[in-house]
């Protein structure tokens, strides 16, 4: 069985889904059915963790024959880079199933689709097939936020839906245009995504296969000015909605980056990454500054979540190995951070009947485990030293001062904006005097403590010792980033690793 | 023995054509009856078309018809697409000739008829030869149409199809005339011969003449500027019929198009950036139909004019012969089956005298009739080209094929056609999801359309794990 781990991962939640939605399953049926297939997922996902060997190479690799004619193969495999947002996904997704009642036993059955297809993107080593996954990926949040999302689900279904299928969209054109180019380069057709690497890409047409496939990933990071379908379609969603897409998705979106733009497009990459890493600071400020401003909590947190994701994709575009070891870093910090805020969130939601940050006040004192759990959650989003906020952020940062001293001060100065609205509200919504709606706010449930517990163990854990985690990405990005620069000859790599600009942070 | 071993799927199509034909005659003949002598011609000849399948060969019919005809595994394969698309067309239609009573026993005998000249056309090396097949299938496509004489709209699209595929008709038969004037036969190959000895545009009778057959073509495929008949026709149509021309017609159509335009490789490059254009304004002005319609017919039909736009993109993208010919066989498989499964659906879904037509009728359809819906959620995706349905393969193939051919423009045109494309099928998902039921949906039980529908929405899962046959 664990010679096809990985497909077992993908599938067995994705016939499941297909499968539980077309019998006739009760709705309690469904989500223990899909709690105990969360936790498989889970539990391979640990023996791929534990077993990954980290050599740098991709390992669990699967690979077989699809279309021969062109060489396209169902070929899956992790590496460095792909096991954080994997494990990510694992470890997320059954608290979903613990948490909530749906109000259909469709809406679990489509969270197994959306963990299958996520788990599919991360693990997809053939151009062909991550795209599909990419694409499956979007149909159970389309259902999801459009059959049990809020007032104005519908409207923020379309925004959602025709944003991220335009920028699929693209990328299909520009995966086309590599595989073709790498067919007239070597003569033989593959769709293989480390294989990308060697071609040699130049002209008008390249530059526009970059910025489609850009722009699908901008779309669904999202990166400034693309982040306007956001606010909408995270306040809308039904809250478990929001937590996968903002602890998962939108990581894919980072992870499709750091996969097929950064090593395919070296050339592009080096003129235009400064581009990208300003917008990521514009994104980190803008989207700050939106929050400042929010009434609707979950909207703030909206606001917040967008902003946090301008940092981490400003660690992709430093293109060194700070950076983007910080990167995959925060890319499961964020995940267990913002990710939580969203789930915290909709406890004050369904517990105060409301999504207004006036409507509360007082709740810490009714409720004190639910505001420590809060301000843990809080603070490492913010970044506070001690929370696993802090590595990740602080690595990008001296990552991003390496590559460009303002874009570094520009990031690092702003992270402050964070820290005033996630206070402000904390002040609001936990502090003051107690309302109507908050006098009887009921505390966390010994069960629902105990599913939070370990998440918020983890954030203490990965802030205070974070060296097991750095020791298991870092091989990756170092070898990531030197096989950026050499474009994938490793006689090349072994010559320039030397002059490469990083310090080991393991020492 | 080979002429008439390759030649049985036309001769049953035929033989079973005239036999329903001459059951017509006889008046206490059930009309379900006809059905399944319908679907059994269809079904035999499907099953003899595919146990004859011969890999790569060509057979060139050169004793008995002179070299007129071939046959070769891509005229089989679209003749695989015709007999499937009529036997599901006969299928549906008993179904929804429950709910409508128009149906006469000539029905089945015509949708026959039809397929017939289909299956002659995609054969046809030679001009005169396609002529009479374009006429045979035209003839019983237009009585189809008009079928339901006491409808105001069948009679205005039986009327419109009819002047307009006449004169499409007249243009086919003085262009041909025109070619042979110029290159004294009427047979690809001489005639491909003439134009690589003397070249294209300096012979003005050979290149007065193929234009005027282009301009027929592209009428009979709905493309740009000859697309304005669509709506109106499969409007007026009734909804088994549209789905036949919806699909037979345009594979069968589209394979002799392409026969047409790789004669010789010089007539495609020729012609080729005059059909850059045209492809380009077929996928749009399409798009721009299906955008404003409220008629969920009339968006189908829209929606065909730009599944014939990225048709058009296989055909101007020409790298070779063999994988450019699998990229058009397997996209016209693909748009079949998501097209005729969707009409399929309709044709039990819309109820009585089609009184279910526009998006608005279609509110909450998933609450009542969750596997219908999610069945059309499925065609609707395929056509879309989202993963993982055959559409998706189909429009990745097109895509590969037309960056291969260093039509990289017309890929990248062809890729913001289909986001356009997006908002018209979502709506229906959205309608048809997202809104409360005010229509119980009660449908005339029949078993065959959603067996049928069934049956598709397989084939466009299955479909897609098959590799293309290069």
């Amino acid at each position: 069985m664990f010679e096809h781990v990985l497909s077992v991962m993908i599938f067995l939640p994705l016939a499941a889904g297909v499968l539980l939605l077309l019998l006739p399953v009760s709705r309690n049926g469904v989500r223990v059915i899909g709690l105990a297939l969360s936790v498989i997922v889970l539990v391979c996902g640990l023996k791929v963790y534990v077993d990954f060997s980290g050599g740098g190479g991709l390992e669990f690799v699967e690979k077989k024959t699809w279309i021969d004619a062109l060489g396209i193969h169902y070929h899956v495999g992790v590496d460095g880079i792909s096991l954080f947002v994997l494990m990510a996904a694992a470890v997320l997704f059954p608290m979903v199933f613990m948490l909530f009642t749906a109000k259909s036993r469709a809406y679990y059955c489509n969270m197994l689709i959306a963990l299958g297809a996520m788990v599919g993107a991360v693990v997809a080593a053939d151009l062909v097939l991550f795209y599909v996954f990419w694409e499956i990926m979007l149909l159970p949040i389309f259902f999801m936020i459009g059959l049990w999302g809020g007032e104005k689900r519908i409207a923020a279904t379309i925004k959602i839906t025709i944003y991220t299928i335009s920028g699929s969209l693209l990328m299909l054109a520009a995966l086309v245009y590599l595989a073709v180019s790498y067919q007239a380069q070597t003569g033989v057709w593959s769709f293989e995504i480390a294989k990308m690497a060697v071609l040699d890409l130049h002209g008008g047409f390249a530059l526009l296969a970059f910025v489609g496939m850009m722009a699908a990933f901008a779309i669904k990071i999202p990166l400034f000015p693309f982040h306007t379908w956001l606010p909408d379609a995270y306040s809308e969603a039904p809250t478990s909605t929001t937590f996968i897409l903002s602890a998962i998705m939108a990581k894919i979106g980072v992870y499709g980056v750091i996969r097929l733009v950064v090593p395919v497009f070296e050339a592009e990459m080096a003129r235009y990454a400064v581009i990208f890493a300003y917008l990521g600071v514009i994104g980190l400020m803008y989207c700050g500054i939106a929050a400042i401003g929010q009434r609707d909590f979950k909207r703030m947190l909206a606001y917040s979540s967008a902003s946090h994701m301008g940092i981490i994709a400003l660690g992709v575009f430093c293109m060194n190995v700070q950076a983007l070891t910080g990167t995959l870093f925060q890319i499961v910090a964020h995940a267990t951070s913002t990710g939580i805020l969203f789930l915290f969130a909709g406890i004050l939601e369904e517990r105060g009947n409301s999504r207004q940050i006036e409507d509360f006040g007082g709740v810490a004192y009714s409720a004190p485990i639910f505001a420590t759990f809060f301000a843990v959650a809080m603070l490492a989003s913010c970044g506070l030293p001690g929370t696993s906020g802090f590595i990740g952020e602080f690595l990008i940062i001296l990552g991003a001062v390496k590559y460009n001293m303002l874009v570094g001060i520009l990031a690092a100065a702003t992270l402050v904006i964070g820290v005033c609205y996630m206070l402000w509200m904390f002040q609001r919504v936990f502090f003051e005097k107690p309302t109507g709606k908050t006098a009887a706010f009921k505390d966390l449930s010994a069960y629902e403590t105990l599913v939070f517990l370990p998440v918020i163990v983890l954030i203490l854990v990965m802030g205070i010792y974070p060296q097991p985690f750095i020791a298991k990405i870092e091989p990756a990005a170092q070898k990531h980033i030197i096989q950026m620069i050499t474009t994938g000859e490793p006689a090349l790599a072994e010559s320039t690793a030397v002059e490469l600009p990083y310090i080991t942070i393991t020492d | 023995m080979t002429d008439f071993l390759l030649l049985l799927p036309l001769l049953i199509v035929g033989a079973g054509a005239i036999s329903l034909m001459l059951l017509a005659a006889f008046e206490n003949v059930e009309k379900e009856i006809a059905g399944y002598g319908g679907m059994a011609v269809f079904l035999l000849a499907f099953v003899v078309q595919l146990a004859g399948l011969t890999a790569g060969d060509t057979y060139v019919f050169a004793d008995i018809f002179n070299s007129m005809m071939v046959s070769n595994t891509f005229t089989q394969v679209v003749g695989l697409i015709i007999t499937a698309c009529g036997f599901f067309t006969c299928m549906s239609s008993t179904t929804y000739f429950r709910q409508n009573h128009f149906c006469k026993l000539e029905y089945y005998a015509l949708t026959a008829f039809a397929a017939c000249g289909m299956l002659l056309l995609t054969m046809a090396q030679e001009l005169i030869t396609a002529f009479i097949a374009l006429e045979i299938l035209s003839l019983a496509i237009y009585v189809l149409v008009g079928l339901h004489r006491t409808n105001v709209r069948a009679t205005e699209a039986l009327l419109k199809y009819l002047m307009l595929g006449a004169f499409a008709g007249g243009f086919y038969a003085m262009g041909g005339a025109l070619i042979y004037g110029g290159a004294n036969s009427t047979h690809f190959a001489v005639i491909g011969g003439v134009i690589a000895a003397g070249g294209f545009f300096d012979q003005p009778l050979l290149a007065v003449g193929s234009l005027l057959i282009l301009i027929a073509l592209l009428f009979k495929v709905a493309a740009f500027p000859f697309h304005a008949w669509v709506v109106d026709v499969y409007d007026g149509a009734a909804l088994p019929v549209t789905g036949f021309m919806a699909t037979a017609l345009k594979a069968a159509v589209f394979a002799f198009f392409a026969n047409f335009l790789m004669l010789d490789h010089g007539l495609q490059a020729s012609w080729v950036e005059y059909l850059f254009w045209i492809a380009v304004f077929t996928m749009f002005a399409g798009n721009l139909i299906a955008i404003g319609q409220n008629s969920l017919k009339r968006m189908l039909a829209a929606s065909g004019i730009v599944h014939s736009g990225y048709l058009l993109v296989a055909l101007v993208a020409f790298t070779s012969r063999d994988f450019s010919d699998s990229v058009l066989l397997y996209y016209l498989a693909a748009y079949a089956v998501a097209t005729l499964g969707m009409f399929c659906a309709l044709s039990y879904l819309s109820g009585e005298g089609e009184k279910r037509q526009n998006f608005d009728d279609f509110k909450g359809l998933a609450k009542v009739r969750p596997y219908s819906a999610a069945a059309i959620t499925v065609f609707l995706l395929s056509m879309a080209g989202l993963p993982p349905t055959v559409g998706f393969m189909g429009k990745l193939y097109i895509i590969i094929n037309a960056i291969h051919a260093e039509q990289t423009m017309l890929a990248a045109l062809a890729i913001v056609s289909s986001v356009v494309s997006m908002w018209y099928y979502l709506r229906l998902v959205i309608t048809m999801y997202f809104y409360e039921a005010q229509d119980d949906f009660i449908t005339e039980s029949s078993p065959f359309a959603p067996l049928c529908t069934l049956i598709l929405v397989v084939c466009v899962f299955a479909f897609a794990l098959l590799p293309l046959g290069v």
